[in-house]
């Protein structure tokens, strides 16, 4: 799908982000993006968001540490880093490795992770705290993390070297159970950046093309669901703020842990229009028993004038079919040894 | 006896008024209750579930029992009127063989089994809710099962470019009625537990009708020539969820049906587990 902005919208772009930089410790969109431009309205008198937008951007999350406390890059480290970003993860090659070749069998074609930064030239998604970075976790967390560190830790410590073994032990990405991109929160991933925002006059509906998430959200001011009573997608409720779409987000499933985020995490998404092409979609992250103080990121989601498409994951999983299955094979070829 | 003629004359009228006043979905009393949008359309948002068992088997069908004893009266397979047309599904000849075959093979084939969105019409009567949004531009279903969802345009974008597990769907109103045009639906759903089956060819014309504030009539006509030899149509009434605060909950039936598709793959598991007790001989 079509993700690059039309050049007068970095324009504006540009032009928020100059506002922005003088808004400094001010993540709320209502300070930092003080335009004259107001979005148009549903018949029944709501900001219209409606749209498929796109989050596609190679800015981190968190700010490399070699930056230090540079907020934002100058055009010309922008397109440095965009030029070297593209270049290190060219996967159209054919390395002489064949475990490096295989691993590049998602080439450039299934790649689709944008090839700009954000507008703004900020070095991270994360705009608070001030060093781009998810504050330290709490030591009830690190205690946490060290007895779980999660498939990805205990994959990469080699402590988990059983991680075959069954469906189970995969993670949740390989079982299309849960991507980290489709959230919530969403964050910018490799493929599948879009996501459907449908208005009506008592809810939302965001379906993520990761995986065909589909958030149904009342704007009714209802109570979340009964606290046992837990989802991968948690619960979500909305509610204007002016023309920014409020959605608060509890009753997590353990095993999400977004970021070694607990069950008792509280997320809280803002989408406000700041041009007829830009949803720009902010998140605060709140689980004070995993971070030392709450951490918000921003991301301006940019419109796309295409269709999204269902994205079935589980139903063609032969990935993970293989992975078992090529485990099994090694281990009847090294009996027959 | 003329007199008791009278009385059972006014009995009969009296029993017809006293049927008005109970008001049956479909009746003016009822209809006039819609919730209209501002266009004079239906507003047909809400969450909606089928109570049919039609899932069990869209054809009548007496009880009988489950696909696994283990389950005893638990897995037993529920008794329905069925939602077909004429009761009976016109199957091309090797087609009837071939769902009877598919019933045999039920928990290997069916593709619910293994937690895959269910296409189109099945997906509105798996005994999960689904919820209608109406906005300015879509009509949207999202459903309990799977997460599936259904962008329906109501602009024709055009052909679909490939085929969808829930298919590509152009709608339009005719009066009340929604009609949707569903085409270009994966081969591998069925229309049931009972392995009632079509093709990737299949045609699915749906239409809702409201019948009043709490009832939508849901038809679906099917045209499939490389299965069936003329098209046939289900019917069945959807039914408004009215508690206070009903919601779609999540239903990822992923981890539910990972035994199913990879349990053969586990460490130490016997690859060719169907032909273990003949390993035991």
């Amino acid at each position: 799908m079509q993700r690059k902005p039309p050049p007068g919208q970095i324009h504006t772009m540009l032009l928020s982000s100059a506002l922005l930089l003088t808004a400094c410790q001010a993540p709320d969109p209502s300070d930092a993006f003080d335009s004259d431009y107001s979005p148009p309205r549903t018949s029944y008198g709501d900001p219209d968001l409606q749209g498929i937008w796109s989050n596609a951007v190679i800015t981190p999350l968190e700010r490399p540490r070699d930056l230090g406390d540079k907020e934002f890059l100058t055009p010309e480290e922008a397109a440095v880093y965009e030029q070297e970003r593209l270049a290190a993860t060219n996967r159209d090659q054919r390395p002489d490795n064949v475990a490096t070749d295989v691993g590049n069998a998602y080439n450039n074609f299934w790649w689709d992770s944008g090839d700009n930064v954000v507008a703004t030239r900020r070095t991270s998604l994360i705009v608070d705290p001030p060093d781009g970075r998810i504050p330290p976790l709490t030591a009830e967390a690190e205690r946490r993390l060290e007895s779980d560190p999660g498939f990805l830790g205990r994959r990469a410590a080699d402590t988990f070297a059983n991680f075959t073994d069954g469906p189970e032990q995969q993670d949740l990405m390989t079982r299309c159970i849960q991507f980290g991109s489709a959230g919530p929160p969403m964050l910018p991933s490799a493929y599948n950046n879009n996501y459907h925002l449908v208005q009506t006059e008592d809810h939302v509906l965001i379906i993520n093309e990761m995986v065909h998430e589909t958030r149904v959200i009342p704007l009714d001011g209802r109570a979340p669901l009964p606290k046992g009573l837990r989802q991968w997608l948690g619960s979500s409720r909305g509610h204007f703020d002016g023309d920014t779409l409020v959605v608060e987000t509890s009753n997590f499933r353990p095993e999400t842990a977004f970021r070694g985020a607990s069950e008792n995490m509280r997320l809280t998404e803002r989408f406000t229009r700041i041009d007829d092409n830009v949803l720009l979609y902010e998140f605060t992250v709140d689980d004070p028993s995993t971070f030392t103080r709450p951490w918000t990121a921003q991301i301006p989601s940019v419109r796309v004038d295409d269709l999204m498409y269902e994205y079935a994951c589980h139903e063609g999983n032969r990935g993970l079919y293989g992975i078992l299955a090529g485990a099994r094979a090694a281990e009847a070829a090294a009996e027959a040894d | 006896m003329r007199v008791i003629r009278i009385i059972i004359a006014a009995a009969m009228l009296a029993s017809v008024s006293i049927c008005a006043h109970a008001q049956q979905p479909g009746s003016a009393a009822l209809t006039a209750l819609i919730e209209r949008a501002p266009d004079g359309r239906p507003k047909l948002d809400g969450i909606w579930q089928a109570l049919a068992p039609a899932n069990w088997d869209i054809r009548p069908h007496a009880a009988r029992p489950g696909a696994l004893d283990q389950l005893g009266a638990l897995g037993a397979e529920p008794p329905g009127l069925g939602v077909v047309e004429g009761g009976e599904i016109p199957y091309q000849a090797w087609a009837l063989e071939q769902q009877r075959d598919n019933y045999a093979k039920r928990l290997e084939l069916d593709t619910e089994v293994k937690c895959f969105m269910p296409g189109v019409p099945r997906a509105n009567y798996m005994g999960h809710p689904l919820q209608i949004f109406q906005s300015e531009q879509y009509v949207m279903i999202a459903y309990q099962f799977a997460n599936a969802v259904r962008t329906i345009h109501m602009n024709d974008p055009g052909p679909a470019p490939t085929s969808f597990w829930m298919g590509w769907s152009v709608g339009r109103w005719e009066g009340d009625t929604l009609v949707v045009d569903v085409t270009n639906q994966k081969a591998d759903t069925w229309f049931d537990r009972a392995g009632n089956f079509h093709s990737g060819a299949m045609r699915v014309v749906e239409r809702y009708t409201p019948l009043g504030p709490n009832h939508l009539q849901y038809e679906a006509t099917i045209e499939d020539p490389e299965v069936f030899t003329e098209p046939w149509t289900i019917s069945l009434p959807l039914y408004r969820r009215v508690e206070a605060g009903a919601e779609l909950l999540e239903f990822k039936c992923i981890p539910f049906s990972e035994e199913v598709l990879y349990g053969h793959l586990r460490r130490g598991a016997d690859p060719e587990d169907e032909n273990a007790a003949d390993d035991t001989e």
